[in-house]
């Protein structure tokens, strides 16, 4: 019996001191951690919304949506989190747009499984640029209002289908007023 | 539908050993015979549906609760896995002797086979109800069984072959292996998940 | 002299990954970029030299019946500090390294010098020899890694290197390249063994 005692006391004691330097660790990563995330996501509201300094959450509905504001203020656009899959995984964008002239203002990539040198071109500027400008009323197709990328249409489409869903989704959520 | 689909991506459109790279180790170490392979991805499918569930238990009723998921995870599932193996080699043993002989040597393998503890973080990951991580679990061990029947039965067609020498063994393995990647990547696309 | 002999052992003689054939699966996922490579090996290096340490220097107070459960919770712990760590400093290395840190902890190099080096031997010896043993690792990480982005991309660490001329093998940067590159430069390996062998 104090054999097998001997085996838990060295099993928890071991334990015990390694979730107490990890919850260490991670107190003192943490801060750091959650800021990268939102310097990320600010820094991609920034990039969409033209004119933005600041912004300011609105989300609701699982929908992830944030107001730009410029110094004083003013209202410059929204933007929103579209996520969907794509060929290889899930797609994750951030979307700026003007409610007021109905047209994109800008689209990043947040996160993406493409295949390299394929899909993952949807990362590239060219590609990016082409939604600049696009009225929320177009198809988003593929080859018809979208240039696709070279072998990797079902990405390129993809893009062009998550942009416009969530389009819908937000449009449906907050009735155009934001 | 759902379930099917996931099953089915785990199965042949992101196969664990031939697109996301786990399971490596036994994938080379014991595809010289069709039949130990076959064991070999039977005991891993077995530990892999049992840990999927298991890890899906500790995530939503103890990590996530506590808000432990970030730091004690990785801790946690490798501990349960090391402790499932040894449980589920126990319980073969007592049960059935024959199974034992057929599958014993391999079980103590499957703790460190990252396959298993792959599975557990994509699980958390992914953000899968129980019945989904079942499904994913049991579909990662069958793609797991069928990639390592396949690179068996091909290794036993090999040994009439006339193999450049410095190729021989785990080389031309991991070229096949390469064709065999090859092959697969034609599901990829099928199932967009 | 023996730590000498320490740490040339997993540079060549006993290398991880071509000689002995260990911790392959981090080997052919992340080999994609010779930047991803060389962060897979520093990472893998910082757990086991620091796990090598701690295990040498609790290995008297360890029953042998519960030694492995033991190791792998040293190994689990700096892997997660490891992660935690990449996560607050090196966003964008830990956001390509993604699942294969965690996966650190199921590499079959640092529980393998646990039990064969580490848990016999005393702290300075398992220090040279988890140093010798990260080198090895790393420098096979980065070979397979430059030879694919080279082929795959036609750049190295991201600077194009081969121009606009040279066309690249997509396809040495998707899955099956990573199996056809670690498979040809092991073949390779192999006759550098027999060449030095024979001499």
């Amino acid at each position: 019996m104090a054999k097998y005692m001997r085996l838990i006391v060295v099993l928890v004691v071991i334990s015990i001191f390694s979730g107490a330097v990890l919850a260490q660790t991670y107190k003192i990563t943490y801060p750091n951690i959650k800021q990268n995330a939102l310097k990320k996501q600010e820094e991609a509201i920034m990039k969409v919304i033209p004119g933005a300094a600041k912004y300011k959450d609105i989300s609701k509905d699982n929908l992830k949506v944030f107001k730009g504001l410029d110094e004083n203020g003013n209202f410059k656009g929204i933007a929103f989190i579209a996520e969907g899959g794509g060929f290889g995984g899930s797609i994750k964008l951030m979307v700026g747009l003007n409610p007021e002239e109905e047209v994109l203002t800008g689209m990043t990539v947040l996160s993406h499984l493409e295949t390299p040198g394929l899909g993952a071109r949807i990362e590239e500027d060219w590609f990016k640029e082409q939604f600049k400008g696009k009225s929320i009323h177009d198809k988003f197709v593929a080859k018809q209002d979208i240039d696709a990328i070279t072998g990797a249409t079902i990405s390129s489409n993809a893009v062009g289908s998550i942009i416009k869903n969530t389009i819908e989704k937000v449009y449906q959520v907050y009735g155009g007023e934001f | 539908m759902k379930l099917f689909l996931i099953f089915m991506g785990a199965v042949v459109v992101n196969n664990f050993v031939l697109s996301r790279f786990l399971g490596i180790c036994p994938f080379l170490g014991v595809s010289k015979k069709i039949e130990t392979a076959f064991s070999m991805g039977i005991a891993v499918t077995f530990v892999m549906t049992l840990s999927a569930m298991a890890s899906w238990l500790i995530q939503n009723y103890i990590l996530i609760p506590f808000g432990l998921e970030r730091f004690l995870q990785i801790v946690s599932f490798i501990l349960v896995i090391a402790s499932l193996v040894q449980f589920v080699e126990m319980v073969i043993q007592k049960t059935s002797p024959a199974l034992y002989q057929a599958l014993g040597i391999y079980l103590p393998l499957i703790t460190t086979n990252c396959a298993i503890l792959g599975l557990a973080l994509l699980i958390a990951l992914k953000e899968y109800s129980l019945i989904e991580s079942l499904a994913f679990g049991f579909g990662a061990g069958a793609g797991f069984t069928l990639a390592i029947t396949m690179m068996a039965g091909i290794r036993e067609e090999l040994q009439f072959g006339d193999v450049p020498k410095p190729l021989e063994g785990a080389a031309i393995a991991l070229i096949i292996a390469g064709l065999m990647s090859m092959a697969f990547m034609g599901f990829s696309g099928l199932i967009a998940m | 002299m023996t730590l000498l002999k320490d740490l040339t052992r997993g540079l060549w003689r006993e290398n991880p990954i071509f000689r002995l054939l260990i911790g392959m699966c981090p080997t052919l996922a992340v080999t994609n970029a010779a930047i991803n490579g060389l962060a897979m090996g520093l990472a893998t290096s910082f757990v086991l030299i620091c796990s090598s340490i701690i295990i040498s220097l609790i290995k008297n107070f360890i029953p042998s019946k519960v030694r492995i459960p033991c190791f792998i919770i040293v190994i689990a712990t700096f892997v997660t500090i490891a992660d935690l760590v990449l996560a607050a400093f090196f966003p964008d290395i830990h956001a390509v390294l993604g699942l294969f840190v965690p996966l650190i902890v199921v590499n079959c190099v640092i529980l393998g010098r646990a039990e064969a080096f580490a848990s016999k031997n005393p702290v300075h010896r398992s220090i040279f020899d988890a140093l010798g043993m990260s080198i090895g690792f790393t420098w096979a990480l980065l070979l397979i890694s430059i030879v694919r982005e080279i082929l795959g991309m036609g750049s190295v660490f991201g600077i194009n290197i081969l121009g606009k001329a040279f066309t690249p093998f997509l396809i040495m940067v998707l899955p099956p390249g990573a199996f056809l590159a670690m498979g040809v430069l092991l073949g390779i390996m192999n006759t550098i063994q027999d060449k030095l062998a024979t001499r």
